[in-house]
């Protein structure tokens, strides 16, 4: 049987000495996974749960006409979550680019992300203290949400396509 | 006489219990999982990821249910969609949480991924973790993508057209991705059963998996959210060193000159 | 990482909490669910609504039906299941369609040819002769009233025989031997002026020697 303590815990315990090795051993103020991080993510999901339910009935789930090969006046647009790559296509216009942004770079990208751990080798853990990582991290992010926004925008002010009259 | 009824059935379940934990271990392994201890102060952070395996468990509900109904061939795809929608009884409630919800999801897993990448949780020992995460998020995102197309109307079937399309200027295998994309050299049948296999079997059996991979590493290493859970411990390690260096120390000298490095101290 | 596990009371507002927002997530994911798969259920037993919409179909006439023969008549039926939304598509292509062809056994009561035909040719039959020729009208599905097998007409033994669990019927679908508990099913059927036969996707049993309509009930699958 494993040990079970009851009750709450110091942060600092008598006696104990604080090292670089045990400080991250055990939280400031621990809790049970269960009731007190349950009853969070209870919360979260069933408040997720009502506004999914929610949208189910005020915005149903579209569905266009059937599937057209031939159509003239179509105007295909990526879901929102292609945003990004999507605008990020135009910037590499021409037979020696396409490759590269399309399939080159976003690959690269892929490969970077899952280096993360291994190219962020500060010992500090906030974000405050390893100014590098976090500014080229919310560079990143800025780009995506720029290049969502102008994708938006694009899209939103397209009037070509559309059948006349 | 009721007392000693209670007495003998408490006596039954515990005996019961001893029983089951013998032979399966289930009672440890229930406390091991239930009374883990996570950080308090963050626990509206940590449910950004257990709102993303809610979202995604919700997915693996509502589409299973789609199943009842949908129909993967050219012909009848969106006809049956089209009665999921106007005839079943809960078919706009049921394909709305699936369509809903996986727009939630992507949105969440987003949050989740940054939450994780500014508090610095994939430091070690926690790479795999991080790395398992992003196949995850990378799956995830080919679903819902795959997901448009089994609609087989307009906009689906072209931004699934557009997506093999980026596919075919991968360099050196480009017409390779592309039919095998299409399941031919144009889109028609091939292409919705190829679709439907990847979005109903393929993906789903890879994504289980590494969804418990990834939970496993979590409840392997603990949570790890951000420096604030032990601030007042840092602090206690703050002024233990400032006191070293101002009175110096006898017995941890080794520690307070080096206090970045610990491989001497191993 | 701590090894000691920590184990937290519940309190009362922890557990009131807990159980209503599991009450409500418990009950939006399991009953609309239910629903959802149980919907051809709940439509047919309690709505009482058949895929098959109750149309007259013509399968043959009650001129090409010899004496002691058992004749199989296909009859082409429109289905609506999940393919048809039954309502046009949005770009004008128009509701597909689906149908289901089922096979008719028609015979004479008892095998023997109706008075009324002996004595006359073809052509437009007066209400008293249909009334007549309704009456001795078998219009039976091929499908065994045992476990839905398809039944054949066997003319050496004069009767309807299944292959699967040895059922036999006499030429009326009265059961006369083997495991099925009644005998076979009769589509609901009707005789036009021309004498073309007229059948639904309706269907009742029998009682042994029983003439007219008996209980009403499905063979389903078919």
């Amino acid at each position: 049987m494993v040990d079970i303590r009851y009750g709450p815990r110091e942060p600092v315990e008598e006696g104990e000495v604080v090292t670089e090795e045990n400080v991250f051993d055990h939280y400031d103020e621990p809790q049970g996974f269960f009731p007190g991080q349950v009853v969070a993510d209870l919360t979260v999901s069933t408040f997720l749960l009502a506004i999914v339910v929610v949208l189910a009935y005020a915005v149903p789930a579209p569905l266009t006409e059937p599937m057209d090969i031939s159509t003239t006046v179509y105007v295909p647009r990526p879901e929102w979550f292609f945003f990004f790559l999507d605008q990020w296509l135009l910037y590499f216009p021409g037979a020696a680019l396409i490759a590269v942004g399309d399939v080159i770079i976003p690959g690269l990208f892929v490969i970077l992300l899952l280096a993360i751990p291994w190219l962020d080798k500060e010992p500090a853990y906030s974000p405050a203290r390893r100014p590098f990582v976090t500014v080229v991290g919310l560079l990143v992010i800025t780009v995506i949400v720029l290049n969502m926004l102008l994708a938006l925008l694009r899209i939103v002010n397209f009037t070509g396509g559309t059948p006349a009259g | 006489m009721i007392a000693r009824t209670t007495a003998r059935i408490r006596g039954w379940g515990r005996d019961l219990m001893d029983w089951m934990e013998e032979r399966t271990g289930i009672v440890s392994l229930t406390e091991k999982l239930l009374y883990e201890p996570t950080p308090a102060r963050g626990r509206w952070l940590y449910t950004l990821g257990s709102a993303t395996l809610f979202l995604i468990t919700l997915q693996f509900l509502t589409g299973i249910l789609l199943l009842f109904y949908y129909v993967p061939t050219t012909d009848n795809a969106w006809d049956s969609i089209h009665y999921i929608m106007t005839q079943a009884y809960f078919g706009r409630l049921i394909r709305g949480m699936h369509f809903w919800s996986a727009n939630l999801l992507l949105f969440v897993i987003g949050l989740h991924m940054v939450r994780t990448f500014l508090s610095g949780s994939y430091k070690a020992p926690r790479e795999m973790n991080w790395v398992v995460g992003v196949f995850l998020i990378l799956i995830v995102t080919i679903m819902a993508f795959s997901g448009y197309a089994l609609r087989w109307d307009q906009e689906g079937f072209w931004a699934w057209e557009v997506g093999a399309m980026i596919s075919s200027y991968t360099p050196l295998i480009g017409s390779w991705v592309i039919t095998t994309l299409l399941g031919g050299d144009t889109a028609g049948p091939a292409t919705l059963s190829r679709v439907f296999a990847l979005h109903v079997w393929l993906l789903p059996a890879v994504l289980a998996p590494l969804i418990g991979v990834h939970l496993y590493l979590l409840r392997k290493h603990g949570e790890f959210g951000a420096t604030f859970e032990y601030s007042e411990r840092l602090a206690a390690l703050r002024k233990r060193r400032q006191m070293e260096e101002t009175f110096g120390s006898v017995e941890e000298d080794g520690q307070v000159a080096d206090a970045g490095d610990h491989s001497q101290e191993g | 990482m701590p090894e000691e596990l920590q184990k937290d009371p519940l309190t009362r507002r922890q557990f009131l909490w807990m159980g209503t927002l599991g009450t409500f997530t418990g009950v939006v994911l399991t009953v609309p669910s239910a629903v959802f798969v149980l919907d051809p259920a709940i439509k047919d037993v309690l709505l009482e609504r058949s895929d098959v919409p109750a149309e007259w179909k013509e399968v043959g006439s009650v001129f090409e039906i010899p004496a002691s023969e058992a004749v199989e008549h296909l009859v082409e039926f429109t289905q609506k299941q999940t393919y048809d939304a039954g309502e046009p598509a949005v770009n004008g292509t128009g509701a597909k369609v689906e149908t289901m062809t089922n096979a008719v056994l028609l015979s004479w009561r008892d095998g023997k040819l109706p008075s009324v035909l002996s004595t006359r040719d073809e052509g437009p039959l007066p209400k008293t002769q249909i009334k007549e020729l309704e009456r001795d009208l078998n219009a039976l599905s091929n499908h065994c009233a045992h476990l839905g097998c398809p039944v054949r007409w066997s003319s050496e033994t004069q009767d309807i025989l299944c292959p699967c669990h040895g059922g036999i019927y006499d030429i009326n679908g009265d059961h006369t031997g083997g495991p099925p508990a009644h005998g076979l099913w009769h589509y609901v059927s009707r005789i036009r002026e021309d004498g073309t036969i007229l059948v639904k996707h309706e269907f009742y049993v029998q009682q042994k020697g029983q003439i007219g309509p008996g209980v009403k009930t499905k063979p389903y699958v078919v």
